[in-house]
């Protein structure tokens, strides 16, 4: 067990190096001077080729790599070219923002995808799991945005129920602020949640409906369930502590892997509800070619999803004995 | 014995392959079945509700939009089309070689793979798409990189599997090339769930095409994307939005079309759900 | 039953009192919806339109811009010009920075001394080059002693003024400023809000704000939705067409409409082969639909350009105006060029006539035009592409090295017609992407900029400007319009056309 994880984590190295590369030479390539950006139209092209020296964007690929992984070594992710802070503290600082949002989807995700599964599968072959599943196939279909815009249109500004822009004070800290007498925080940041998770977790709700509804089915069909039915055991109890149990486990590795992609998928979400994340941090950065900061945060996002993966792994062999890990 | 809903995977079928293929019709028909011209402006009759004229009613530039979504189609599908079948292709020899040959071959291959998969999906096709330029070739070439590592873990699996059978052995023992037991053998069985990811991959690439526009970085106008129509319509959406919706429904129609019939599919051609594992990346659209 | 009723009526009776007649109470905090967060606060290096706003609050200059653009006196009491190339400024007394150190000329001299050094790299440093020295010739006197006269300086000198013992204490006022400005910044969430709140001890009166926060949204139709839904209190330009026509309709909201000092224009490569002839320039101007555009992508928030020169600038003139819409004229003068219609596509000697139209990609209206003007290019017989990608690879890596042809962007912050015409057109210009080198309009633009006297200046430039308007390198499309819209609680905002924020932090005057 030990070993797989140690080799698990060394396996991340190599694939790391390979992003960094990647990353740094896609980035160079991008045409768009970052001193330009930085100094706005007005200023000369002397004064531009003057700032490119200074930030030492004039140096060979090679020598700008080579600076890039010796700092990167030694923890420093660089300095954002225009935020005039270190990478490391804008990432520390929107990194809780951007997990709070994927957990928030995921738990959506979940709780829609497992109950409308399993009322599929129990009712499997009639309308409702027919216009359940359609539901699904259209979850899976729509375009994010264009979902998270409808609900912004609908909720925030017709009705006025939701805030539409984005985010309250971290649940952490609003569920202490609650605890110590001031629910209204915790309920401003449950607000601001809503939205944004619903639109971000549709996706992941549809696919694991589906994967429920079929795990499901299988399982009914299993022997150890007509025994139950044989014992004489309520139809529900049968469900819930024998069927759904069993269904559940190649949901575990999904959801696993769901969260994973939540984390980095988050992007357009985060940009149309103003949710300050990684995901719309990633896109002004390149839209500013600000380097080190998406590189950072590419980085980041590289090491996030292989963590994920990496316990999702783990935890399906351990809920699963049966599964030898490869 | 498994009462899968036999009838359920018949109409999942048939439904996704009436909606994928009335789309590609009037994706090829355009020129005969569209009513305007695809760039004829009309600025006094912007953002038009359907009329007799104009059946799904103009755009921000007065353009007709059964024109423009028709057209549009052909353009949805080449991109869609492009690098599924390039990310089909590139994936499957990798997968084959990767899971034929195993060792450290496979190690490498797979951690080739394990690179693009760690990169958030949308951000890497756009960086590629910002360093090549914006346009239809350049953006279905960025959608590559996204796709084939799916196809190289499926067909992966298939081959671990394949290799072991009996009829893999047999070949091998009378002294046929490797070359030979991995077309003649081994992909024959193993395309199945290829084709189905690559159905599903259409949707995938329509939906990633217009979250680029939405941004900034797809196919820019005068071509009529989807992806721009709604990147447009979205602007205008709080006074105008009829554009918006229609063209949402335009991609979502055909996706949900192409995801049906990929689907279907699956339960004909990939009963084992290989094409449905765990380290599948499901979308860059989000 | 009866009791009841007496009681209910006793109790609304006497409530009536307590209801506040009319009386508005003092808005405490202030939100203010900006479109970028500000990417510096150090007033020498701010590029950003919430770096300026922000950095004007925080921090106060020699001068100060009154609405219509004069200098009026800030920090310097009195300036006296007793040479062309010479400016003493009188400083005033009694002004303290938000640490409690003084200010002196020391502080003054530091600024514009550390803003002309290269390695500073500030953004509008060409603006200061003239300034050959900044000396302090008591704590109170600052001499500017320039290279050559140089008359838009005072419009510049209304940039802040930076602490010297902060600075070279090592402070780093980007993220944690110290001006002498009648806000300083309380809290800072970069990326989302910027908390400011009052100077207490600041030299023209206090604020009566609690708080003023400059809160990110940097899409221009979730801002204004943000706005509706009341989680701002205050919005201003960039705003979208749309938007701003729904919010005017709504009486719920006060809104104050000025010109701002912005244009949008396109940009002619004279020194590409195909538009070197200004006669062709000049047809393609008669095909660019400026009503179209204006009325109804802008949806009328801008108004149509005759010229180079600014409708609110002391140098506008009515009478100097740029080729207006005529398609058949502009067939008629491709024609007169020799180009010929093969197909559907004016040819000659076996090239046809085509050019590439490009913007970028974040401004909605401006791609639309693009898209707009493409169509009609296209149906008069020019072939015509749109090449359309983010700021960063449209500005630094295309326009400013002039490999366009026809490139459509804007400028702003104009407070000066120099500002707006000699980098852009000077030979020697800095900013003159469109490669045009003509020494009649290098002779008037250095007039312009030397002359103290102003209708020697207007002469000259309204000189300029219609040269400008015959040979066309800058074809105007329009005049920016501001636009700010508040909640009715702030009582009545003034505008101010850069959208500063000083009316709105309702100052008690001592």
């Amino acid at each position: 067990m030990l070993a797989y994880v140690i080799r698990r984590l060394l396996l991340l190295i190599p694939t790391a190096a390979g992003m960094v590369v990647i990353t740094f030479s896609l980035l160079l390539l991008i045409p768009g001077d970052p001193a330009a950006v930085l100094l706005g139209q007005e200023a000369s092209q002397a004064d531009i080729a003057n700032l490119r020296a200074t930030l030492g964007l004039d140096l060979p690929w090679g020598t700008q790599l080579a600076r890039y992984v010796g700092a990167l070594l030694q923890g420093d992710m660089g300095r954002s070219l225009f935020q005039n802070e270190s990478v490391s503290s804008i990432i520390g600082a929107r990194i809780g923002a951007t997990a709070e949002l994927a957990v928030a989807a995921l738990v959506i995700a979940i709780v829609i995808g497992v109950s409308l599964g399993v009322l599929a599968a129990m009712r499997q072959g009639t309308k409702v799991d027919t216009a359940l599943m359609l539901l699904a196939q259209l979850g899976v279909s729509m375009p994010v945005y264009w979902l998270g815009i409808l609900l912004m249109l609908a909720f925030s500004v017709k009705l006025g129920w939701l805030p539409a822009i984005g985010r309250g004070e971290p649940l952490g800290s609003a569920v202490w602020a609650a605890l110590s007498g001031q629910p209204a925080v915790l309920a401003d940041s449950i607000a601001h949640l809503l939205l944004p998770a619903f639109a971000l977790g549709v996706n992941s709700a549809a696919i694991i409906s589906r994967l429920v509804r079929t795990s499901m089915i299988e399982v009914l069909q299993e022997d150890f369930v007509r025994t139950a039915y044989a014992k004489g055991l309520r139809r529900t109890r049968v469900m819930v502590r024998h069927a759904l149990r069993n269904a559940l486990l190649p949901v575990i590795s999904i959801i696993g892997l769901r969260f994973g992609l939540l984390l980095g998928g988050g992007v357009l979400t985060e940009t149309i509800f103003g949710w300050p994340g990684l995901g719309q941090l990633t896109i002004a950065a390149i839209s500013q070619r600000d380097l080190p900061l998406v590189q950072g945060i590419v980085l980041c996002f590289a090491m996030m999803f292989a963590l994920v993966n990496l316990l999702v792994d783990l935890s399906y062999s351990l809920v699963d004995p049966r599964v030898r890990m490869a | 014995m498994k009462k899968l809903g036999t009838l359920r995977i018949n109409v999942s079928l048939v439904t996704g392959l009436v909606i994928s293929l009335s789309i590609l019709f009037a994706a090829l028909a355009a020129p005969l079945i569209a009513t305007h011209g695809v760039e004829q402006m009309d600025m006094r009759n912007r953002f038009a509700g359907p009329s007799m004229e104009h059946w799904l009613g103009t755009d921000n530039f007065g353009r007709d939009l059964w024109t423009r979504l028709i057209y549009g189609a052909r353009i949805s599908l080449s991109i869609a089309l492009i690098p599924v079948f390039v990310a089909a292709v590139l994936g499957t020899l990798v997968g084959l070689v990767a899971g034929y040959f195993g060792g450290w071959v496979d190690l490498l291959l797979m951690r080739v793979a394990d690179v693009f998969l760690g990169f958030p999906a949308l951000i890497l096709v756009l960086a590629i798409v910002a360093v090549m330029g914006p346009g239809i070739l350049n953006v279905s070439l960025a959608l590559v990189v996204i796709f084939w590592t799916d196809y190289a873990r499926v067909v992966r699996s298939s081959t671990l599997v394949l290799r072991e059978q009996a009829y893999v052995l047999a070949a091998r023992a009378v002294g046929a090339s490797h070359m030979r037991i991995l077309f003649r053998e081994i992909l024959p069985n193993a395309w199945g769930p290829v084709l189905v990811l690559a159905t599903l991959g259409i949707g995938n690439a329509i939906l990633t095409e217009s979250a680029l526009s939405f941004l900034g970085f797809g196919v820019p106008p005068p071509q009529p994307t989807w992806g721009w129509t709604l990147a447009y319509g979205t602007r205008f959406m709080r006074s105008e939005p009829w554009l918006a919706i229609i063209s949402g429904l335009a991609i979502m129609v055909t996706v949900l079309g192409f995801n049906l019939l990929g689907d279907g599919l699956r339960d004909l051609l990939d009963p084992k759900g290989l094409s449905r594992g765990p380290h599948t990346r499901p979308s860059a659209k989000s | 039953m009866i009791k009841r009723r007496l009681l209910a009526a006793a109790f609304l009776v006497l409530s009536v009192p307590l209801i506040p007649m009319g009386v508005q109470a003092q808005v405490q905090t202030v939100r203010v919806g900006v479109d970028v967060d500000a990417g510096t606060l150090d007033p020498r290096l701010a590029r950003d339109t919430s770096a300026y706003r922000a950095t004007d609050l925080i921090y106060d200059g020699l001068v100060r811009l009154s609405p219509d653009l004069k200098p009026e006196p800030n920090l310097a009491q009195s300036w006296q010009n007793p040479d062309p190339k010479t400016w003493i400024f009188k400083l005033r007394d009694g002004v303290t920075f938000h640490d409690g150190s003084p200010l002196t000329a020391d502080d003054v001299v530091f600024t514009y001394q550390t803003l002309l050094k290269p390695e500073l790299n500030a953004p509008l440093r060409s603006l200061f080059t003239p300034i050959a020295k900044v000396e302090a010739t008591d704590p109170k006197t600052v001499v500017f002693t320039l290279s050559s006269p140089y008359a838009p300086l005072l419009t510049y000198l209304e940039m802040g003024i930076v602490s010297k013992k902060a600075v070279e204490g090592g402070a780093d006022i980007g993220l944690k400023p110290i001006g002498t400005g009648p806000m300083k910044l309380a809290r800072w969430n970069r990326g989302s809000r910027m908390v400011l709140e009052p100077n207490p001890n600041y030299w023209a009166g206090v604020s009566k704000l609690k708080e003023l926060q400059l809160v990110v949204i940097s899409d221009n139709t979730a801002r204004a939705q943000a706005f509706e839904a009341k989680d701002l209190d205050l919005i201003q330009s960039p705003l979208s067409p749309q938007d701003i026509k729904r919010l005017q309709a709504n009486a719920q909201f006060g809104n104050a409409v000025t010109s701002g000092l912005g244009i949008t224009y396109l940009n002619f490569n004279t020194g590409e082969a195909t538009l070197a002839d200004p006669k062709l320039r000049r047809a393609l101007a008669m095909l660019v639909d400026q009503k179209t555009i204006v009325g109804d992508i802008y949806q009328g928030v801008d108004r149509e350009a005759s010229s180079i020169l600014l409708p609110s600038s002391w140098a506008f003139s009515a009478n100097i105006k740029q080729p207006t819409f005529d398609v058949a004229g502009a067939k008629k003068a491709i024609e007169a060029l020799g180009w010929r219609m093969a197909g559907n596509v004016y040819t000659k000697d076996g090239k046809k006539l085509s050019v590439v139209l490009s913007t970028h990609s974040e401004d909605p209206n401006r791609v639309q035009s693009v898209e707009f003007m493409q169509s009609i290019f296209q149906q008069a017989g020019v072939e015509a592409t749109v090449r359309v990608t983010d700021w960063p690879a449209f500005s630094a890596n295309y326009v400013q090295k002039s490999q366009h042809q026809v490139a459509l962007l804007g400028w702003l912050n104009i407070v000066d017609p120099d500002r707006l015409m000699y980098g852009q057109f000077h030979s020697k210009g800095t900013l003159n992407w469109s490669k045009y080198n003509n020494p009649a309009l290098d002779k008037l633009l250095d007039e312009g900029r030397e002359a103290l006297d102003i209708n020697l200046r207007k002469t000259a430039y309204g000189k300029a400007a219609q040269i400008i308007a015959d040979d066309l390198p800058y074809y105007v499309l329009s005049y920016q319009g501001y636009q700010m819209f508040y909640s009715k609680a702030l009582g009545t905002v003034k505008p101010n056309p850069r959208g500063y924020l000083r009316d709105v932090i309702a100052f008690q005057k001592k």
